[in-house]
């Protein structure tokens, strides 16, 4: 009875968040409706984004106000979101799994204390000093020395050949979104392997494992939760990241990567680009449809997360067991 | 203890802003305490580099006014000048005709005049002023002319050894007047762009494979430098940079069909075509202007100003200083223009550009 108040206090502090995420897509849908009903399907499958003439009348199309010849596609970004998620988290991966399990397993107790600080100390950069370094380093390391390496190596993949262009593009975005995750993945994995129950490695061990098996066949499944937790959250960065691609990117528009090497642009990170172009549109069709860019976002973000959940299936977090 | 402290903390610094407020209160009337005008200029990045040569002039003798600048781009400049966040919206292109009719407070000021040029970074050929025109530029932008040694690209240079490469496009990401003067220059000169494409502070660029964006005319310069083969459009306050960089400057092919380098004589060839057609509003593009000797990528650089402020003291400050910006003794003297190769506004301009400054209140 008397921690009523007090339950009643927690329940409302909770539910501001779920709320707030609500208010969220209700304003995104609300704002971008018009853009919805110009826009229709061809939104998620047009590759081209034009503002239309700016400079002439505007006139109604299906039933809305735009500017003459406004057509907005946003297929391209899309898939420039997705591939430099996905080769960010490829390279990430198995990168933070390696500093968790040494941060964990590998180090004595000092060294793993100031490292672990570190690795703590990475996620907490802000994004746009890695965009800044990718912008003044990466780029030209990526055409002088990275591209000419990988399509050495790995041209006999069509995906891996051609034009390496001026550094800027995929591989630039996806190193740098991989950075930015690394730090992230590795010290959540390497909190929950620390969590791991002695009776759990102490059973391994009196099984006769080695240091290895233990950390293979009892750790990792223990953890396979968090790891999976831990990549979601990495996700959610890349997906999400907006300064530090656009620096890097190449600000491709209306063509999607022919290779690695080329240029690209994700939803956020075009977003952030077009919006003052966008507030030229005195219809405002432009804002909406991308209003509408990061209604989808929110939606692929969530999809992606649905889909994570699904694929852990029973197997539960440390924290839980 | 610790909250104690916190809190008396707290105390004395709301204390301390408060008794702030009311001496800062009581002698706000005072003119010896004549408050510092702030005004705001944000926008386009090939003003920016004018902007930071006039403001410590303009200041040093005008201590009241604190004027803080930003190349952010046109398109910000536009925006944040109608939404009031900045005072001074710097822009390379003129407001459009509905944007005008939604916004009837605003003016375009023109300040000055600029150029722009295109520039290219083919190895070995940098110190060459290739020629190139509106169409050879409209078919490198939408992927019908891919290499450098294209027929269209050598009919114009005879005798020039063009490499047979790829080339690589460059365009703006950010909402630019350079685009704008870039994307007329090709839909005044060539039919084709300009029934597919048009021109805008934002264009929806042809899919060219390996073609890159790049943010503001420094990105621009960067790009270029950092990427052989490429092709990029630049303002021509920017020149430095580009000769720092090694980029190559092409001659421009204009109306009459002469192949041009913008020069201070080419340019007021070009800005005296349109001279008497500039009207009241001075809401007009002077590219592609007729006339043998008209460089082909001039425009009236912009201040676009809210006529009504909000409040008289800074409406007096900012009319006072843009007075100053027209003014051929003040800043469109030549020591201020010709770091920035800007040309001076001609005197019934610079008279138009008055009449629209008297406007802010």
């Amino acid at each position: 009875m008397k921690l009523r108040p007090f339950r009643i206090a927690l329940v409302l502090i909770t539910s501001l968040i779920p709320l707030a995420l609500l208010a969220v897509l209700v304003f995104l849908g609300r704002y971008s409706w018009p853009a919805i009903t110009f826009n229709g399907w061809h939104f998620l499958f047009g590759h081209t984004w034009n503002l239309g003439n700016l400079y002439a009348d505007p006139v109604m199309q299906r039933g809305q106000l735009a500017p003459i010849g406004a057509n907005y596609g946003i297929l391209v970004f899309i898939v420039g979101t997705l591939l430099t998620s996905a080769i960010a988290l490829l390279i990430a991966i198995p990168i933070s799994l390696g500093v968790a399990i040494f941060l964990a397993e590998g180090l004595g107790s000092n060294l793993k204390m100031i490292l672990s600080f570190v690795v703590e100390l990475l996620a907490a950069v802000p994004s746009v000093v890695y965009g800044l370094w990718g912008y003044a380093v990466l780029t030209p390391l990526v055409a002088r020395v990275i591209g000419p390496a990988l399509r050495s190596t790995l041209g006999f993949l069509p995906f891996f050949s051609g034009s390496i262009g001026s550094g800027y593009g995929l591989l630039a975005a996806s190193i740098v979104l991989a950075l930015m995750v690394v730090p992230i993945i590795a010290a959540t994995v390497r909190d929950a392997l620390s969590q791991v129950p002695s009776e759990t490695k102490e059973a391994a061990y009196a099984l006769g494992a080695t240091h290895f098996e233990v950390i293979r066949r009892a750790m990792l499944p223990t953890v396979r939760g968090n790891i999976i937790g831990a990549c979601i959250l990495g996700l959610g960065r890349a997906l999400g990241e907006t300064m530090a691609v656009l620096m890097v990117s190449g600000g491709a528009l209306n063509y999607f990567p022919g290779n690695i090497y080329s240029p690209i642009t994700t939803m956020a990170s075009f977003i952030v680009s077009q919006l003052d172009s966008a507030m030229q549109d005195p219809t405002g069709m432009a804002v909406r449809s991308l209003a509408e860019i990061a209604l989808i976002l929110f939606v692929i973000s969530v999809i992606t997360n649905i889909i994570a959940r699904l694929l852990t299936g029973t197997s539960r977090n440390v924290s839980s067991v | 203890m610790s909250e104690k402290k916190t809190a008396h903390s707290v105390r004395t610094a709301v204390a301390a802003s408060l008794l702030t407020l009311a001496v800062a209160g009581s002698f706000g009337a005072a003119p010896a305490f004549a408050r510092t005008v702030n005004i705001m200029e944000t926008g386009s990045t090939l003003l920016y580099p004018l902007f930071n040569l006039w403001v410590p002039a303009y200041t040093h003798s005008h201590p009241e006014v604190r004027i803080n600048t930003q190349g952010t781009g046109s398109g910000t400049g536009i925006s944040e000048a109608i939404s009031g966040v900045a005072q001074i919206g710097a822009s390379d292109a003129y407001m459009s005709d509905p944007q005008m009719k939604q916004n009837p407070n605003i003016l375009n000021i023109p300040l000055a005049i600029s150029a722009q040029t295109v520039n290219y970074n083919i190895p070995g050929l940098n110190n060459t002023h290739l020629k190139l025109n509106g169409p050879v530029l409209a078919g490198i932008y939408d992927n019908h002319i891919r290499y450098w040694n294209a027929p269209a690209i050598q009919r114009l240079n005879p005798g020039v050894r063009l490499p047979h490469h790829r080339i690589t496009p460059i365009h703006r990401t950010d909402g630019s007047g350079d685009t704008f003067i870039f994307s007329q220059y090709l839909s005044f000169s060539t039919p084709y762009w300009n029934s597919h494409v048009a021109y805008g502070t934002t264009i929806s660029w042809p899919a060219v494979p390996g073609g890159l964006g790049a943010l503001g005319n420094p990105g621009m310069v960067q790009s270029a430098a950092q990427t052989p083969y490429s092709i990029a459009y630049i303002g021509v306050s920017f020149a430095n940079e580009v000769r720092r960089a090694h980029l190559g400057t092409a001659l421009l092919e204009n109306r009459a069909g002469h192949f041009l380098l913008p020069t201070k004589t080419t340019v007021e060839a070009a800005a005296g075509q349109l001279i008497n057609k500039t009207p009241k509003d001075e809401r007009i593009s002077l590219v592609f202007a007729p006339g043998a000797h008209s460089y082909p990528i001039i425009n009236y650089e912009y201040a676009i100003v809210n006529d009504h402020q909000k409040n008289t003291e800074t409406a007096n400050a900012m009319r006072q200083f843009l007075m100053w910006t027209v003014n051929p003794r003040g800043g469109n003297a030549r020591s201020f223009l010709r770091q920035v190769r800007f040309i001076a506004l001609p005197a019934r301009i610079s008279a138009l550009s008055r009449k629209q400054i008297a406007k802010i209140r």
